[in-house]
């Protein structure tokens, strides 16, 4: 007698709290000797102690075996061990499942209590194969004499229709008989398992209506008369008739029943059901939102929760009924269960009209600052000493507010509600705009890249609001505190990339731009995410640019000091940069760095020419490129036309879409043909065709790979222009292409094709040096002689600049967009045709060449004096997706 | 459907006058049952710890729907009202039953559901307390399924779970005694734990104190 129970081994778990694993240990060694033996009372015995450590979190799939002999056991005792055991630990990939169609099969025709267990088992352990074999089984039990059975088996049968949809067409004809079963039990049953199945396919169950509609007037089950109703909420949206139907009953429980249950579950599926449509509709509709407020208002937590769960569902048809509940509806987000503000929280962000919405984020926005930004500063000390004190505060539990995962729910559902629509509801930007940046300081939390994106996009649409967001995100900037918590979490540093952008791309709104200079520079920013150093150094050039270009404009000789001191600092700041571990931070310190070394080499240079010169005053004014020598620096107009050639625009969501395809242009045609030994590594044919005719941009670029890899060898060979590939991108490809010559040569597996492999790895030799290292070197000249092939070239560039041109003129906004011109309806519905038909721009080769010259203009426009140095490329500059609007911003400069 | 079914202890009140022992002792409330009817994915298996967790800290004056901002990224697409997960729970003395359920059951119907289970396993135990849950977990299972089968609600009606309930519970004793001639209740391997009926008042009682003592 020396074997433990499983009370022994629970009261020996409870003896052992400290070494548990080591006492589990045990039990399982000596649960693994019981269950290898022969008496089957200890074997059962084990599996019942297996089960209660599974629970536990022990695992027991090795003992599924042992399982299936336990509940082959004939003693009832045993057997519904077996299956308690089978049920809490088989899933469908147990391998023993198989084993058991016969024995549930024989199980199923012995007594009612093994039918009874059997078919519980089954309901949980069912699988495909084990619906298929016992279908039919089930179907007989249907029918059995004791009500237990049939419900039970009817569950079951359930269970087997989900898993094998075969069983579904005879199975739902029984079922519908067994709507009329005289046991009442069988019915409900009958009525839990329609009401599933018609989540699934409601169109289906229609047939049933009349029957259900029966038992709804007869029943006085609440039980079923709950369900009942829940499947005429799926069913009636399906079948208009229903509707009418179902009204005069519903509104007579809705008024009568005593059982709030059902009350609710009606109410609930008025809602859902589309009943409150119409002018009998609307009587409901008023019902059911007076139901439902008188919930809200009472003292169960319980209904408060429901009806705020219900109303959120009424709003979209009726906002007016339950606007007139507005103040008890925020009162509940102040409340003090988190599930009802969770709740609340929906129901208000449904509810937000452009008349609310101010109010509404006022008092989201209060719920954060409540307990961060007054008691205490985001800075660690302070924030630690605040996470101290809470408990003091009377709750005993932590005051949810300080929760991080509400205080994010709260922030995003500001950031969403704001910017639902495209910031339909929003009628004062400058309001928005600040209340992005009150988010930034209180959040605490995460949404800093959110914010971010929300601060872009918002400039970037609404031109009115930019001097205003220039003015704000000056501030920001100055203003140290963000700076100082970058590296803690939820600091929120992010809107500091938006702040520089913004403060950057629109400098022009600044009086003295050059001002903003030293809170870009100051050395605290070594501390931000590279991502954000970026941008400052971006924002740095713009600045100078734009300002530079202000002073040269209005020359005096007295500006040189101002201007050389600007430099330096500029120099001396950004130096720091160039040896930042970042990648993109050095780089684009060290291209900065190199034309402030060129300005100041300049300024250096710089004589000024004798006063008494008139025609050089004109001249320097009106075209400085006339004149023979200005009198200012050249070198101010060096940095400007770098930046500002081009204006942001938003883009229509297919823009990149409705490019138009150069005609020419076959994007099914292999650019270099596969060769033709099939010996040949694949690997090495994506490099080499990509190598030798240059790369295509875009979506064109993947359609072609991909269509390289689908199709056969055609044989056909067209070349198409070499598209001016950045050096980078050559070197890096040549330098993978040696590498994996090299790996391929060390590679003791790719001896065998050691041959065939070198020869065509001499054609990629081949390859390299006729053609690209010869077309780079020529650039220049290349793209001036390929004239007729230009328009392939910048195929992909450039029309995207044409899309977003057109929407730029005629306004800043696509269509739905809130705009302070009144032009952009008008606009957003062009664009929205342009985009919807990319076939009609895109087959017309005029509007395409029309956009080239577009391209090229700033650079008359510019006005320059040293037109060789400034030799413009083309930069793309880092933007941002934006994935939540329907466009994105992009952005050219020349 | 409902997708589980989990009774938890409250880790607080377990506490009363005993020392706690170090940094071991779970915070976040001891399973007494966990019953899933639906296959867990790997987010579940968090989530269960969580959910305990979570309501054990929830004070009685709160509803009975837990719905928090922990819980989103596991409840499912929010779009999908009806699909996501909701938590109904409901506390008796020391014990927390939680039900994990979705959109096709009645919220208020599962808190009356609870109820009908608790009132079942009172009529099981005679005067259920929470070592007859630990002790007799199996017992638990069997008036459980009574209930709920395949997480489809299989009978509401308090009286006739007990009959069933009595029924199966007869049949397994006089199947038990059929093989164990001699046995005074307490069975040779663990199989006999429903046996243990016999040793009730005095047997609770002792297994109350050692258990006590144990937390």
């Amino acid at each position: 007698m020396w074997e433990r129970t499983l009370q022994d081994l629970i009261r020996g778990l409870r003896a052992n709290k400290k070494d548990e694993s080591q006492f589990i240990a045990k039990a399982v060694d000596e649960i693994r000797k019981e269950i290898k033996g022969d008496d089957m009372e200890l074997k059962a015995g084990a599996v019942l102690k297996l089960t209660y450590l599974d629970m536990l979190g022990y695992d027991m799939k090795w003992a599924s075996f042992h399982v299936v002999e336990v509940m082959s056991s004939p003693r009832f005792h045993l057997k519904s061990v077996g299956y308690l055991a089978a049920v809490q630990s088989f899933d469908q990939e147990t391998d023993v499942l198989m084993l058991t169609t016969n024995l549930l099969k024989k199980d199923l025709t012995s007594t009612p209590a093994d039918i009874s267990v059997t078919l519980n088992g089954l309901s949980h352990i069912v699988t495909p194969d084990l619906g298929r074999d016992l279908s039919s089984e089930l179907m007989t039990m249907l029918t059995h004499s004791r009500a237990h059975i049939r419900k039970r088996a009817i569950l079951a049968l359930y269970k087997v229709m989900d898993t094998y949809p075969e069983a579904l067409a005879p199975g739902v004809a029984r079922l519908r008989e067994k709507l009329d079963d005289p046991d009442p039990g069988v019915v409900a049953s009958t009525v839990n398992v329609l009401c599933e199945l018609a989540r699934k396919r409601p169109e289906d169950y229609l047939i049933l209506a009349p029957q259900l509609f029966h038992l709804l007037q007869t029943s006085s089950n609440n039980w079923m008369l709950i369900k009942i109703i829940k499947l005429f909420g799926s069913l009636s949206p399906h079948e208009p008739r229903l509707v009418k139907k179902l009204q005069p009953p519903i509104t007579e429980l809705i008024s009568t029943t005593p059982a709030i249950s059902l009350l609710y579950e009606c109410v609930h599926t008025c809602i859902i059901g589309g009943m409150l449509q119409g002018s009998s509709g609307d009587s409901l509709a008023r019902l059911c939102v007076s139901k439902l407020a008188a919930f809200i208002q009472d003292t169960d937590q319980n209904l408060k929760y429901i009806a705020l769960l219900a109303l959120v569902k009424i709003v979209p048809t009726h906002p007016h009924l339950v606007a007139e509940y507005q103040d008890t509806i925020l009162a509940s987000v102040n409340d003090h269960d988190m599930s009802i503000r969770m709740r609340a929280l929906d129901l208000v962000s449904a509810m937000v009209t452009s008349h609310n919405i101010q109010s509404i984020v006022q008092q989201i926005l209060s719920h954060l600052v409540a307990d961060s930004s007054t008691t205490a500063l985001p800075t660690a000390a302070q924030s630690l000493a605040q996470q101290a004190n809470s408990p003091t505060i009377s709750t005993p539990h932590i005051s949810p507010t300080q929760s991080p995962a509400y205080r994010l729910v709260l922030s995003q559902r500001i950031l969403h509600i704001c910017s639902q629509s495209l910031y339909e509801n929003i009628t004062n930007f400058e309001w928005y705009l600040s209340v992005l940046v009150d988010l930034a300081h209180i959040a605490n939390v995460d949404v800093g890249a959110q914010i971010r994106d929300q601060l872009v996009d918002v400039v970037g649409r609404v031109k009115g609001v930019r001097r205003y967001a220039v003015k704000l995100m000056y501030t920001l900037l100055c203003d140290d505190t963000i700076l100082h918590n970058a590296r803690e979490e939820g600091s929120c540093s992010e809107v500091l990339w938006a702040a520089a952008w913004i403060c950057g791309e629109y400098c022009s709104e600044l009086a003295e731009p050059q001002k903003l200079l030293p809170y870009l520079l100051q050395s605290q920013i070594a501390i931000l995410h590279p991502e954000i150093i970026a941008v400052y150094i971006q924002t740095i050039s713009k600045i100078f640019g734009s300002w530079a270009a202000e002073v040269a404009e209005r020359w005096d000789d007295e500006d040189m000091v101002e201007v050389k001191s600007t430099v330096d600092l500029i120099i001396n700041g950004i130096k720091v940069f160039t040896g930042n571990a970042d990648v993109e931070v050095q780089e684009r310190a060290a291209n900065t760095l190199q034309l402030f070394n060129f300005i100041q080499a300049d300024l250096n240079g710089y004589k000024p020419l004798p006063p008494n010169n008139p025609f050089a005053e004109a001249s320097s004014s009106f075209d400085p490129v006339g004149s023979a020598e200005p009198r200012f620096p050249k070198s101010l107009y060096l940095i400007q036309p770098l930046h500002s050639a081009y204006e942001l625009n938003p883009v229509a969501l297919l823009a990149q879409a409705s490019v138009p395809v150069p005609e020419g242009l076959d994007l099914d045609v292999w650019f270099v043909a596969p060769p033709p030994e099939p010996a040949a590594k694949p690997e090495l044919k994506t490099p080499k065709s990509s190598k030798g005719k240059g790369k295509e941009v875009n979506g064109s670029k993947s359609k072609s790979k991909k269509k390289q890899k689908e199709s056969d060898a055609n044989g056909v060979v067209v070349l198409t222009p070499v598209v001016d590939e950045e050096p980078e991108d050559h070197e890096a490809r040549e330098r993978r292409l040696a590498e994996r010559r090299e790996r391929l040569r060390d590679d003791p597996y790719y001896i065998i094709d050691d041959r065939s492999a070198s020869t065509s790895r001499q054609a990629t030799h081949d390859d390299i040096d006729s053609i690209p290292v010869v077309h780079l070197d020529d650039m220049p000249s290349m793209s001036s002689i390929d004239d007729s092939h230009l328009p392939t070239l910048r195929a992909e560039a450039v029309p995207s600049h044409h899309v977003a041109y057109t929407i730029d003129r005629d306004g800043e906004m696509p269509a739905g967009a809130v705009s302070p011109q009144p032009t952009s309806t008008r606009e957003g519905s062009h664009t929205s045709t342009r985009a919807t038909t990319p076939a009609l721009t895109g087959s017309s080769t005029p509007s395409y060449v029309s956009s080239f010259p577009q391209y090229d203009v700033p650079d008359a426009d510019v006005r320059t004096s040293t037109p060789e140095p400034i030799k413009v490329t083309r930069t793309k500059k880092k933007t941002k997706k934006r994935t939540q609007d329907s466009s994105a911003l992009v952005e050219s400069t020349s | 459907m409902i997708h589980a079914v989990l009774i938890c202890k409250t880790p607080f009140l377990e506490l009363g006058g005993v020392v706690v022992e170090g940094p071991t002792v779970n915070t976040s409330g001891v399973a007494r049952l966990s019953k899933f009817y639906t296959p867990l994915h790997q987010s579940a298996q968090t989530l269960i710890p969580k959910i305990f967790s979570l309501v054990c800290s929830r004070p009685a004056s709160l509803c009975n729907f837990l719905d928090a901002p922990e819980l989103e990224a596991f409840l499912g697409p929010k779009g999908d009202e009806d699909e996501r997960w909701r938590i109904v729970y409901r506390s008796y003395a020391t014990l927390y039953f939680v039900f994990v359920v979705d959109g096709a059951e009645s919220e208020l119907g599962i808190l009356d559901l609870i109820q009908v289970f608790v009132e079942s396993l009172d009529r099981a135990f005679e005067n259920v307390c929470e070592l007859d849950l630990v002790f007799q977990f199996d017992e638990v299972h069997h008036v459980l399924a009574e209930l709920i089968q395949g997480g489809l609600v299989l009978e509401t009606n308090v009286d006739e779970i007990g009959n069933s309930v009595q029924l199966a519970s007869k049949l397994r004793k006089e199947s038990f005694t059929a093989a164990n001639p001699l046995s005074l209740g307490t069975g040779v391997g663990g199989a006999g734990s429903r046996g243990s009926n016999l040793k009730s008042p005095l047997g609770w009682l002792t297994g109350k104190i050692t258990g006590g003592r144990a937390m």
